[in-house]
């Protein structure tokens, strides 16, 4: 077998390997014959080897019977002689003899073929119900092992349709928020541009209303050093009080005028947060984004909070402007719900060993540890129902993620939390940084604080 | 593969008379018993049959000595045909020297042929023997009948393989005795490369073949 034994599980069996005769028949079968042979007159009967070797005997044990003839037939066994059946006795009975012997070989062949067969069949038989077991073990085992697999895989399955959801809650939970972030845009960019046209002509009316009042106020003195004498003009002058009238116009125009243009800031501001104009990636400064958050939101802070910007010079960053902007909205408005009076929100910006980090930290009730572990989960809210969509961070958290970055927070409950964002600079920009990288804003790098009640 | 007990000066070698249902491979046998001289040979053993068929296996010994004194026992097995006793042919072909592929000629049994040789082939294979190693005959039984493939069909398709292809009817007692002996001569051959058969034990492959199919008088 030179193949067979690199097969594994091929169990080695022979069918009708080769058997003595002393292995086909027994002692047991062999004697009554020969001593039947004995009793019908043989004074002895035996079974010998090829040899001459007695395998088996059985003799009168009458002494005085003559033994004078001695009769050898061949045993044969698939062709092949195993042995010689020899009867002795009276050789005045030869051909009893004779006729005894061939009896005597014809039964041990009649048994020898018997038990020849039934081994054989056995033999067979056996082989095959072993192999068989064999093979349903085997075939067992595999079940086995393939069961096993499967339910492995079921109940990876069903972590993978979970951890698919949850994937696909985020995305889901992000498109919402930029589909609202994008509507409210447009919305603004469209107020912005209607409100741009009236501004434009109410400004230019303003300044020409200024004019005209200055000639009107001119043609008033006129009349009035001609025609000083008369005590009825003067006393109505006087009544209407148009000396302080002719002094509070300009002060009126002015105001209306730093009005109009401050309209005109947020509109305009508005227009630069909501990104309208630029949807795709662009180089940003980091630094005037957060202060265009800020202004945008500026409705939404409490006239007493303070917010310290503690800004350092920054590198462009490439990205698209609306989402970071996103970010910063949904941080500061977080921090500005936690604490509706004496806010003090620090946001700090620095470049250091490649990476772009802001914090903004808030002087707010802070986060408990284990809120603090779900803050970026979506649909996650502390606040009523109704106020909070649990997304904001959700969203803050994925887009800082795209950008390869990272988003945490720290918090000692009643001592305010910090959000600490970290945005790696890419390889491009590395290079842009490295050969000398354009600051926009806030060249002399000092700390410097604004109570939104003095913009 | 071969038996060989140095020893005891004695081998015994395996052939197997493979083929489909019903394709004659008992009859082979019984008509081999029938031929041959009885003196050399044993009795066919016939295990249990059931309809005429084989369940286990059928087994007709052959027994010679080489003028060395090797004493060379040959045993040719039949399997049952039915494709449920696929267990049992497994065994049976287990270390088999050679093998006789006996086909149906008729039409009709074109695909059970076919399977059947196929799975001689996958069963020689998962013993461990190569179907381009083992000797190997074919013969095509039930010449007698009507509705058989023709001669020169079976030629075309077999020809090229190079396997000895043998004509027979088996019931009526010819083409068995030329099957026989081309297989016992390939089987020669193959030991005869490994143990020397007639160098070293002086048994030429005629006189093994001869002595193998020594036909029975004629009475």
């Amino acid at each position: 077998m030179e193949k067979g034994q690199n097969n594994p599980g091929n169990i080695e069996y022979v069918i009708g390997s080769e058997k003595t005769l002393k292995e086909i028949i027994s002692e047991a079968e062999v004697i009554p014959l020969l001593k039947s042979a004995v009793r019908a007159g043989a004074s002895k009967a035996m079974v010998i080897n090829p040899d001459g070797k007695i395998i088996w005997t059985y003799s009168n044990h009458i002494k005085d019977r003559t033994v004078s003839e001695t009769l050898t037939l061949p045993l044969y066994l698939e062709g092949e002689i195993v042995g010689n059946v020899v009867i002795k006795g009276d050789s005045k009975e030869r051909d009893y003899l004779k006729g005894l012997s061939g009896m005597l070989l014809d039964a041990l062949n009649i048994i020898i073929n018997n038990n020849l067969k039934r081994m054989l069949t056995t033999e067979i038989h056996t082989t095959v119900v072993n192999r068989s077991y064999e093979e349903l073990v085997e075939t067992n085992t595999r079940l086995k092992i393939s069961e096993a697999r499967y339910r492995e895989l079921a109940q990876n399955l069903e972590k993978k349709v979970q951890e698919r959801t949850e994937e696909l809650k985020h995305v889901y939970a992000r498109l919402l928020q930029q589909e609202k972030m994008a509507s409210v845009g447009q919305l603004a960019a469209g107020v912005a541009h209607e409100i741009n046209n009236p501004m434009g002509f109410i400004t230019s009316n303003i300044n020409t209303f200024g004019k005209y009042i200055s000639k009107l106020k001119e043609m008033i003195e006129f009349y009035r050093t001609i025609n000083h004498d008369s005590s009825k003009a003067e006393k109505l002058y006087e009544r209407l009080k148009i000396d302080f009238i002719m002094n509070d116009i300009p002060h009126l125009i002015r105001q209306s005028i730093d009005g109009a243009e401050r309209v005109k800031k947020i509109v305009s501001d508005l227009k630069g947060f909501s990104h309208i104009d630029d949807a795709c990636e662009t180089m940003i400064d980091i630094n005037r984004e957060i202060d265009r958050t800020i202004s945008v939101l500026a409705h939404e802070i409490p006239e007493d909070a303070g917010i310290i910007r503690d800004y350092h010079e920054l590198p462009e960053f490439i990205c698209n402007p609306a989402l970071i902007c996103q970010v910063f909205l949904n941080i500061i408005l977080n921090a500005i719900q936690t604490k509706r009076e004496g806010l003090k929100l620090t946001i700090s910006t620095v470049f250091e060993d490649g990476n772009i980090r802001i914090r903004f930290s808030d002087n707010g009730p802070g986060i408990t540890e284990d809120l603090r572990k779900r803050v970026f989960e979506p649909f996650f809210t502390t606040k009523d129902v109704g106020k909070g969509t649990g997304l904001g961070l959700t969203v803050a958290y994925e887009i800082i993620t795209a950008y390869g970055g990272t988003i945490d927070v720290e918090s000692l409950p009643g001592e305010g939390a910090t959000f600490v964002i970290r945005l790696p600079l890419k390889r491009t920009q590395k290079m842009i940084h490295d050969t000398g990288y354009r600051i926009k804003n806030n060249q002399n790098n000092k700390p410097f604080i604004v109570h939104y009640g003095d913009i | 593969m071969i038996e060989y007990d140095e020893l005891e000066q004695k081998m015994v070698m395996k052939l197997v008379y493979y083929g489909p249902a019903l394709s004659g491979k008992t009859t082979n046998l019984l008509r081999l018993h029938d031929l041959l001289a009885h003196e050399g040979r044993g009795d066919l053993m016939v295990l249990d049959t059931k309809d005429d068929r084989t369940i286990f296996f059928d087994l007709l010994p052959f027994f010679l000595t080489a003028p060395s004194g090797l004493k060379i026992k040959v045993k040719v097995y039949t399997v049952p045909g039915q494709v449920r006793h696929d267990a049992t042919r497994k065994a049976v072909l287990q270390r088999a020297d050679g093998v006789a592929f006996i086909a149906d000629s008729r039409l009709s049994e074109k695909t059970n042929n076919f399977e059947s040789f196929e799975n001689l082939e996958k069963n020689l294979a998962i013993v461990g023997l190569e179907i381009e190693k083992i000797p190997l005959v074919i013969q095509f039984n039930k010449r007698d009948l009507k509705d058989i493939v023709p001669e020169s069909d079976i030629k075309h398709i077999w020809g090229p393989t190079g396997i000895p292809i043998f004509m027979a009817s088996a019931l009526e007692g010819w083409g068995v005795i030329e099957t026989f002996s081309r297989l016992a001569d390939l089987t020669y051959d193959r030991i005869d490369k490994r143990y020397g058969l007639g160098e070293n034990h002086g048994l030429d492959k005629e006189t093994f073949v001869k002595t193998l199919t020594h036909k029975a008088q004629e009475v």
